[in-house]
């Protein structure tokens, strides 16, 4: 059963990192800033996953608060920006 | 065999894999930007929900940070499409092929040029 764990584990990190570099390459590609900063909050989003990913095959509970500090960051970045685009000024 | 919730546990984390995938292709294809964020709603709400639950089965020792995960991702997904999809109307980006769009006239908008 250890085995089947970690296999499953290996391979959804793989599919994860995946995603999380389609997403990066948008968040570089994208055609207007709207849709980098989706394509930004879609990469940090896979990147927590893959934080949890690692938290697992670790076997070590510091990766989640690592993936905690990510999601509090990536949110408070992303509502920032928004509020940047929508009208040029953050406060 | 291993006890049952292993096979909960790579159960909930092949789940929360299946729809990260759906949610990064329906990212990719989707129209226009308000279609796009209902896609990586789906991401980070099912996606990372089902992988804590495997992880939380896992490791058990980890409980309590993957609840306050939960509790968070739960709570700033939906806030942060909603910035996102208000930025967007605000500078005026086109709705591809809108049915209804309620927000006409109600909301100063730009003219769609990009920042």
């Amino acid at each position: 059963m250890e085995s089947i764990i970690n296999i499953t584990t290996w391979i959804v990190l793989a599919a994860h990192l995946l995603m999380a570099l389609v997403a990066a390459w948008r968040v570089w590609r994208g055609e207007n800033s709207i849709a980098r900063l989706t394509a930004l909050d879609l990469a940090s989003t896979l990147t927590l996953a893959v934080l949890i990913l690692i938290s697992i095959l670790e076997q070590n509970s510091i990766f989640m608060d690592a993936a905690i500090a990510l999601a509090a960051l990536s949110y408070l970045s992303t509502v920032a920006l928004a509020k940047f685009i929508s009208d040029q000024k953050v406060f | 065999m291993g006890n049952i919730l292993d096979i909960i546990a790579v159960l909930f984390m092949v789940i929360g894999t299946l729809f990260s995938l759906i949610g990064v292709i329906g990212y990719i294809r989707m129209p226009d930007v308000y279609t796009r964020l209902h896609a990586t709603g789906k991401v980070s709400v099912f996606g990372i929900v089902f992988l804590l639950i495997a992880a939380i089965i896992l490791s058990p020792l980890s409980l309590w940070k993957g609840l306050v995960l939960i509790f968070f991702v739960l709570l700033a997904s939906p806030s942060v499409a909603h910035s996102i999809a208000s930025a967007a109307y605000r500078i005026g980006l086109p709705l591809a092929h809108p049915a209804r769009d309620d927000l006409r006239g109600k909301m100063e908008q730009g003219d769609g040029r990009d920042v």
